[in-house]
């Protein structure tokens, strides 16, 4: 019953894209489209969706592969205590999270553009920097609760250090590093923002296309393919990730 | 762990302190995106705010932003506690239960983790988009329930912001649930299992086993939620009303002016922002240091 | 093991003082306020053409219209491209990102190699990017093709009170217009003064976008010429006597019709996007727009009621044109330029015009220009929504200067939603 209430929760706000994004008219009063079919999937391969998909894919994943070591080292560090400024360092990772995305972005993008760095890289850069708390605070409770003691097994075993790292602790620490790569990954695939500004307009993502046309009236049926477009890679991603996490699983 | 150290002929581990150094060398490297941003950010936010980076005119210290921006600061500051303390509040009772279910397995908890990603996967503007045309006076909800505009309440634009509250919190309800329950899959079934075969109704569980280990992520996510709220300002200015102004709202139409001397207040706004929400990160060590599991 | 000696705890604790004050130090160095206004370095129209040969041109615009998406990439970029310049659009949510990027590039001293080459503009955004230096100037009297736009249209003379000193080439007109929907709207009324009278006797059918939007803010100037008895007598310069003569009435106007607004004016549409779903959601009857051209694929999209009519106002509305301008860091001015003067070419025009393509106004001014060239336009096939040019701009009123606008939206902020 409980989880019956629960996906009612998470699945109603989305009736209204799964509907329009079969709808090619949908007027008042009608509850439902008054004209299904599939212009707004014409309408979004029209506006370059699938490219922009690629390119926001090829995004999340680069932000995915740097911020998830990253995270994974800084939540190691500050579970162990070898972390440098142990006091700060929280403070310092929950900040990109604090400051108001439009003044971190302008800011951070003065400071990129005048030491010459590429436009590419530095959006990589910032959103690897957004991606970084949540990998982060992802793993941190992981490892709190993580048992080093298997590890401490296997080396007093004899297993080399990256024995130790690829047979026993990714396996351990699998479904929790599957779902910090996975929000680290939305992180590239939905921003509109720092790719835009930081990018410097050269790199057109989904986000940018789906965010544009939602600006207008009149293109919701576009907007909504686009939108269940945006929703499908990461869930792929995570069914991928999760199984990998279950199979090793001890 | 003293037994470490010095090992026999057989055991090829590199020297741990060395192995320390690297890691502490790389993970250094690693915070060099989170400094530049957080340098950058906050550091050309902070002087803006004192006149010390103007667009355009003389550089001048002065804290007139801060003092001009003052007197619709209360209503403000009390809109955006309220939006970022609902939301976080009703998120924090879904997500913690949608963990709950999807830890507990089984196929429904399958799919409840399945459509939650979903959920999670959804820009927030998009979800402002979505909930507006779910919640709106003729929207598609009042209009399945045949329910007519007039006698529909005011979600969107409506005095407590429900739809905007509904917004934050079915998107970051996901949020925590992912993060809660990524904790808690290799942990939960160690000390569950033996629960639920010593008889432990699923209430006590939720109670003894479940609540005390997911306490940190949920701290934790709770904390990053809060101050991701505060600081955004699409959901509210698509789904609220004119006034009052949440601060981000605020911030980013003076941000927008015409007149490029208003950025100075908007950046006196985001300084306060972020005081607010570094406030919210202390009240939440606290919390945590309290929390048990948390080392 | 979870001990750190304090000599490498030190280190590390110089070395993070050192990257934040190293930082702080560049960001700081950032200060210096951008030059005052840039001028175009070209002298001759050729040693542009030839420049541009080759150059990408990056066109940053708003992306919300699917139509003048499409004629962009499917009209305009090939002819581009026959005259060798390649054009990519961006797509934008609104053209402020596009003025925010340039301002960050020049507040970071990039002043030569932008990305932005050419930005859709016109009204705040061009003011305000004159206010901090954005735009490249005086580059205008190059094209050849501004021999079609009339040297002394005040539409083109200045935006929104701006002045443009060639610093943006003119692309489409338009005319601020009142859309209805004549199913239910039986009285339309005809004057400014009629549309409140209206909104007063038909509660919670009629409401506006809040200023600063840009249509909210225009509607709110539409009802200050109104009350003051036309537009003849509120001075184009701003002055505070002025405002505080005139302005008194305007905000007693727009209270007393506070109460029969959608929601009871407890709150109003953000944007003007918020107002078009409210009017295709049935909720009001009447809707706002700066822009007509779009009317006509939203009523045949079944987006807007198929009785959607534009209101004729008998006193006038104002009137307005958007503009091509290039700001004065754009690493491909000369191509920009070339796909600025473009876009003014006859062909480019008569396409864009079409109702069924885009259905802009025309920027050229068409009484001037060759019998065979005016045929083009006369043949275009008219919009079943929307007039022609000639009559929406009837009687146009002129706009106030750009000091007037926030003035007149913060008046409106204070006094109104706080009511």
């Amino acid at each position: 019953m409980l989880a019956v209430l629960l996906i009612v929760w998470f699945a109603l706000p989305l009736v209204p894209l799964a509907l329009w994004a079969f709808a090619d008219r949908w007027s008042f009063p009608s509850a439902i489209p008054t004209v299904w079919g599939v212009d707004g999937l014409d309408a979004a391969i029209a506006a370059g969706g699938p490219a922009a998909s690629g390119r926001s894919f090829l995004l999340g994943l680069t932000v995915a592969l740097i911020a998830t070591p990253i995270g994974a080292l800084a939540a190691r560090g500050l579970v162990a205590g070898w972390a440098p400024l142990p006091k700060i360092l929280p403070v310092l990772l929950f900040a990109p999270v604090a400051i108001p995305p439009f003044a971190a972005v302008l800011g951070t993008n003065v400071l990129l553009l005048r030491a010459h760095v590429p436009p590419m890289l530095g959006l990589v850069v910032v959103l690897v920097a957004a991606a970084v708390p949540y990998t982060t605070f992802m793993l941190r409770t992981a490892y709190a609760a993580h048992d080093v003691g298997f590890e401490e097994e296997a080396r007093t075993l004899g297993a080399s250090a990256g024995q130790v790292l690829w047979r026993v602790h990714l396996p351990l620490m699998a479904p929790a590093l599957a779902r910090a790569a996975f929000l680290a990954f939305l992180v590239g695939w939905s921003d509109y923002l720092v790719t835009l500004i930081v990018g410097g307009g050269q790199f057109v993502t989904l986000p940018m296309i789906t965010a544009s046309l939602a600006a207008g009236i009149g293109n919701d049926s576009v907007v909504a393919v686009l939108s269940l477009t945006a929703v499908l890679p990461p869930l792929i991603l995570l069914v991928l990730l999760a199984r990998t996490g279950s199979h090793r699983r001890p | 762990m003293g037994s470490r150290g010095k090992r026999g002929m057989a055991n090829p581990n590199p020297d741990p302190v060395n192995r320390l150094r690297g890691a502490r060398l790389l993970l250094i490297v690693g915070m060099i995106p989170v400094v530049v941003v957080v340098v950058g950010g906050l550091g050309s936010t902070i002087l803006q705010s004192i006149g010390l980076m103007p667009l355009v005119g003389p550089v001048r210290l002065s804290v007139d932003a801060y003092v001009s921006t003052a007197p619709a600061l209360l209503s403000s500051i009390g809109t955006s506690l309220w939006i970022a303390a609902a939301s976080t509040a009703v998120a924090i009772v879904l997500g913690a239960t949608t963990a709950f279910v999807v830890v507990s397995g089984g196929r429904l908890g399958r799919i409840v983790g399945a459509i939650g990603a979903v959920t999670v996967s959804v820009p927030h503007l998009i979800g402002a988009a979505t909930m507006g045309l779910l919640l709106a006076d003729s929207g598609v909800l009042p209009r399945l329930l045949g329910i007519d505009a007039t006698a529909w309440p005011a979600l969107v634009a409506g005095p407590w912001w429900v739809a905007v509250i509904a917004e934050y919190a079915w998107k970051e309800s996901a949020f925590i649930a992912l993060v809660v329950a990524g904790t808690l899959l290799t942990r939960v079934a160690q000390f569950d299992e033996p629960a639920a075969m010593l008889g432990a109704s699923r209430g006590a569980r939720l109670r003894m086993v479940f609540l005390p280990l997911a306490a940190p992520a949920l701290i934790v996510s709770a904390t990053i939620v809060f101050i991701y709220t505060l600081g955004s300002y699409e959901v509210a200015w698509l789904l609220g009303r004119t006034y009052p102004e949440p601060l981000a709202v605020m911030a980013i139409r003076l941000f927008n002016d015409v007149s490029l001397s208003s950025r100075t207040e908007s950046a006196a706004i985001a300084v306060l922002t972020v005081a607010i929400s570094l406030a919210a990160v202390a009240v939440a060590a606290v919390a945590m240091r309290r929390s048990a599991v948390w080392r | 093991m979870h001990f750190t000696p304090p000599s490498s705890r030190r280190k590390w604790r110089t070395f993070a003082t050192a990257t934040l004050a190293l930082g702080a130090l560049v960001a700081l160095a950032g200060c210096a306020a951008p030059s005052a206004e840039a001028t175009s370095a070209f002298t001759d129209w050729d040693s542009v053409v030839s420049d541009a040969q080759g150059q990408t041109v990056n066109l940053w615009m708003y992306g919300g219209d699917e139509q003048g998406n499409s004629y962009v990439d499917d009209v305009l970029a090939p002819a581009a491209a026959a005259e060798g310049v390649t054009l990519n659009r961006v797509p934008i949510v609104d053209t402020k990102d596009a003025l925010n990027r340039v301002l960050t590039e020049l507040q970071a001293g990039r002043t030569a190699d932008g990305s932005v080459d050419l930005v859709w503009v016109n009204g705040d955004n061009f003011r305000t990017g004159s206010e901090a230096g954005a735009w490249l100037c005086e580059w205008t009297p190059l094209l050849p093709n501004m021999r079609n736009v009339s040297a002394t249209d005040p539409l083109l003379g200045s935006d929104f009170g701006t002045p443009v000193n060639g610093c943006e080439a003119p692309w489409n007109k338009a005319q601020f217009s009142v859309a209805y929907n004549s199913d239910v709207v039986a009285d339309p009324p005809s004057t400014v003064a009629g549309i409140l009278e209206w909104a007063a006797s038909h509660p919670g059918r009629f409401t506006y976008p809040a200023p600063p939007d840009f249509t909210g803010s225009a509607f709110v100037r539409q009802v200050l010429y109104s009350v003051s008895g036309g537009y003849e007598n509120v001075p184009a310069a701003y002055s505070a006597e002025s405002f505080d003569q005139l302005t008194p009435d305007l905000y007693t106007a727009l209270s007393d019709v506070a109460p029969s607004l959608w929601r009871g004016g407890d709150t109003y549409p953000a944007d003007v996007d918020q107002l078009n779903q409210l009017y295709a959601d049935g909720q009001i009857d009447m809707t706002l727009t700066y822009g007509p051209a779009t009317l006509t694929r939203l009523v045949e999209d079944g987006t807007f009621p198929a009785a959607t009519k534009v209101l004729s106002i008998a006193e006038g509305t104002l009137g307005n044109a958007s503009f091509l301008a290039i700001p004065a860091n754009a690493a491909h001015a000369a191509g920009a330029m070339v796909v600025a003067n473009l876009a003014l070419s006859v062909e480019q025009q008569v396409a864009k015009a079409d109702p069924t393509r885009w259905g802009q106004f025309t920027a050229l001014d068409v009484a001037a220009l060759t019998p065979a060239e005016r045929q083009q336009f006369a043949d275009l096939p008219q919009s079943t929504v929307v007039p022609s040019f000639e009559v929406l701009s009837r009687n146009a009123n002129p706009e106030l200067s750009a000091e007037w606008v926030p003035a007149v939206n913060e008046g409106w902020r204070t006094r109104i939603p706080t009511r």
